[in-house]
């Protein structure tokens, strides 16, 4: 979410998504104005409590808004939503600081079972995978399936990585995927078919609390090796901000 | 006051789902068959929304511990009564002690149970949906007791043999080949001219369906282009091609966001007709717009409002509890499952 009023929104295309939503699409080559659009228009929504409306979901370009179609309608959303837009343009989003997390992680072995895959598939070594996804702070670009994950772009490594064959039918809560150009934490057990480099100890989903995942869109991330016989010493903590 | 599963089958305690979910990655979840759970819960004298039992294709049995009125919809089946045979669609009266049994669910898949009062489950963001993936919900066991809220002494004749439902409303059609309305989907001109054959081809329900998607077996339009497309949140009734094998249809369980092009959207009224159907039935999808995929889903709520005031007017004469549509005033509110409110949901519209 940016820190500062972003007082030239890019443009935005709108398409019909049924009778009971509809898919916002930016359309500039900012990708981070993009990005910065769709997640201020995702709380304008939030905050403006649209009678049908449920609710919207960003992601990087783009912004799905669901509505009870049998209190509001296509048409009546589409009118907010470029009035969100337009208010968006003199206010800029609310500014809000963004919190750090620091996720250790064990690589490879049982809990990374395709590290040695990915270096291979990269002409890197082992080493310096773990290095390249180590040294980043990602940007938390928004919560995707399953259960709130956060979506955010991979670390730099040389080529994107192809997604499994052969997807698995389930990847352990805390497991560290990339695929394509992008990193991720499952927050919980759930089919997957990105690459598994490695796995956190910590609890990052409990649905005993409100919100789920302690994270929000715009939140960064780093990752810290630990070795495996640390893993059981950080078992059962939860994902915490560090700042 | 409660009851006890003695046969849970495949069933669970749900409602109309979770619908600040997905701002949270979660999904919507809640009945499948969303008019059918809906009218339960109006001929049961509830809220739409009141937690409700969802039983999916298996026989089921519970044990009333007190007096209950309850209600059954959903698919066609063999409902008894403490051994009586009883009809689907109405209120029905259960003695304190008598077993209430779901047998040969036929035609179609899902059944819902509205008990009057509702009974206790826990909340998730506002819901008591369950959801899979995160491990949250009331899914049945035998031997569980769900609580329950009110006492409603038998209900003597004739006032229940009155047909209600007759009144206004139109039983759905059970069949095994159904015709499921969709409108064009944002991405389907990524399908070119391949796009049509979802309209000319019959497709079949592959017993790999759930109540995160159906995988529907029959020709299959095409992604023209390969680009690769950034995830985004893909709406309830998405119909993608991810693979070669099979169409998949996303219902309520669906993951928020996916990186595939959206061919199509089921429409809300056929997401309940999608909701009962049964591996190996026949579907074949007809092209719509969405004004009048509105206006038809906006009819079926009118029906519900007429039947809401028919149920009104009976219970009134009856003197069964509060006026359907409001939690029972006479019990605090954290009987309903630690809810402070109903969560605010569709009133007909016109209402």
């Amino acid at each position: 979410m940016p820190a500062t009023p972003t007082p030239a929104q890019p443009p935005v295309e709108v398409f019909e998504s049924g009778d009971a939503a509809l898919r916002v699409v930016t359309s500039s080559p900012d990708r981070e104005a993009n990005w910065a659009t769709v997640h201020a228009l995702a709380g304008w929504l939030d905050a403006a409590g649209i009678d049908g409306v449920h609710g919207a979901v960003p992601t990087y370009d783009s912004l799905l808004v669901e509505f009870d179609p049998g209190v509001t309608s296509a048409r009546q959303v589409r009118a907010f939503v470029l009035l969100g837009l337009r208010q968006l343009e003199f206010t800029g989003a609310p500014a809000r600081e963004p919190r750090e997390f620091l996720v250790p992680v064990v690589y490879g072995g049982e809990y990374g079972p395709d590290l040695e895959r990915v270096a291979e598939q990269q002409q890197l070594s082992v080493e310096d995978i773990i290095a390249l996804h180590t040294t980043k702070s990602y940007v938390i670009r928004c919560l995707g399936a399953p259960a709130g994950s956060p979506m955010m772009d991979g670390p730099d490594f040389p080529f994107p990585v192809p997604r499994l064959k052969d997807p698995r039918l389930s990847v352990p809560a805390g497991a560290v995927s990339v695929a394509g150009r992008q990193a991720v934490i499952a927050p919980a057990a759930a089919p997957g078919g990105w690459c598994v480099i490695g796995q956190t100890p910590l609890t990052v989903l409990d649905v005993a609390a409100e919100p789920l995942v302690p994270y929000v869109p715009g939140d960064t991330l780093r990752f810290q090796q630990i070795q495996p016989e640390e893993f059981a010493k950080y078992a059962g903590r939860k994902l915490e901000a560090t700042q | 006051m409660s009851l006890v599963i003695q046969q849970p089958g495949n069933s669970v305690v749900t409602d109309l789902g979770r619908f600040r979910g997905p701002r949270f990655g979660l999904p919507v979840n809640g009945a499948l068959d969303q008019f059918s759970a809906r009218a339960a819960n109006i001929l049961a004298g509830n809220p739409d929304n009141a937690p409700l039992l969802e039983v999916t294709a298996l026989d089921f049995r519970m044990r009333a511990t007190t007096d209950l009125l309850i209600a059954v919809t959903g698919a066609p089946l063999h409902l008894t009564v403490g051994g009586r045979e009883c009809q689907q669609w109405e209120p029905v009266s259960v003695r304190a002690g008598e077993t209430v049994a779901l047998r040969r669910i036929d035609g179609g898949l899902r059944a819902y149970i509205a008990v009057h009062g509702s009974v206790e489950a826990p909340v998730l963001l506002g819901s008591c949906a369950p959801d899979t993936v995160v491990g949250f919900g009331l899914r049945l066991i035998e031997g569980r007791e769900l609580k329950t809220f009110r006492n409603v002494p038998p209900i003597r004749q004739p006032y229940f043999d009155l047909p209600l439902f007759r009144l206004g409303l139109t039983r759905p059609q059970f069949t095994s080949t159904a015709v499921v309305e969709v409108t064009d989907g944002p991405d389907v001109e990524e399908f070119g001219g391949t796009a049509d054959l979802l309209y000319n081809t019959e497709y079949t329900v592959s017993a790999w369906s759930n109540h995160i998607g159906l995988r529907l077996g029959g020709a299959l339009p095409e992604r023209q282009s390969t680009a690769e497309v950034l995830s985004r949140g893909v709406p309830v009734g998405a119909i993608e091609v991810p693979s070669r094998d099979e169409l998949l249809v996303l219902h309520r369980g669906r993951g928020v966001t996916a990186g595939y092009p959206v061919l199509a959207v089921v429409t809300s009224r056929s997401l309940d007709v999608l909701a009962q159907a049964r591996p190996g039935h026949k579907i074949t999808f007809r092209r719509t717009s969405v004004p009048e995929a509105t206006a038809k889903y906006r009819a079926a709520l009118r029906e519900l409002e007429t039947l809401r005031s028919t149920v009104s007017t009976v219970f009134a004469l009856l003197g069964i509890g509060d006026q359907p549509g409001n939690p029972p005033s006479n019990q605090p509110s954290n009987h309903y499952s630690n809810q402070p409110e109903w969560p605010r949901l569709a009133p007909a519209a016109g209402s």
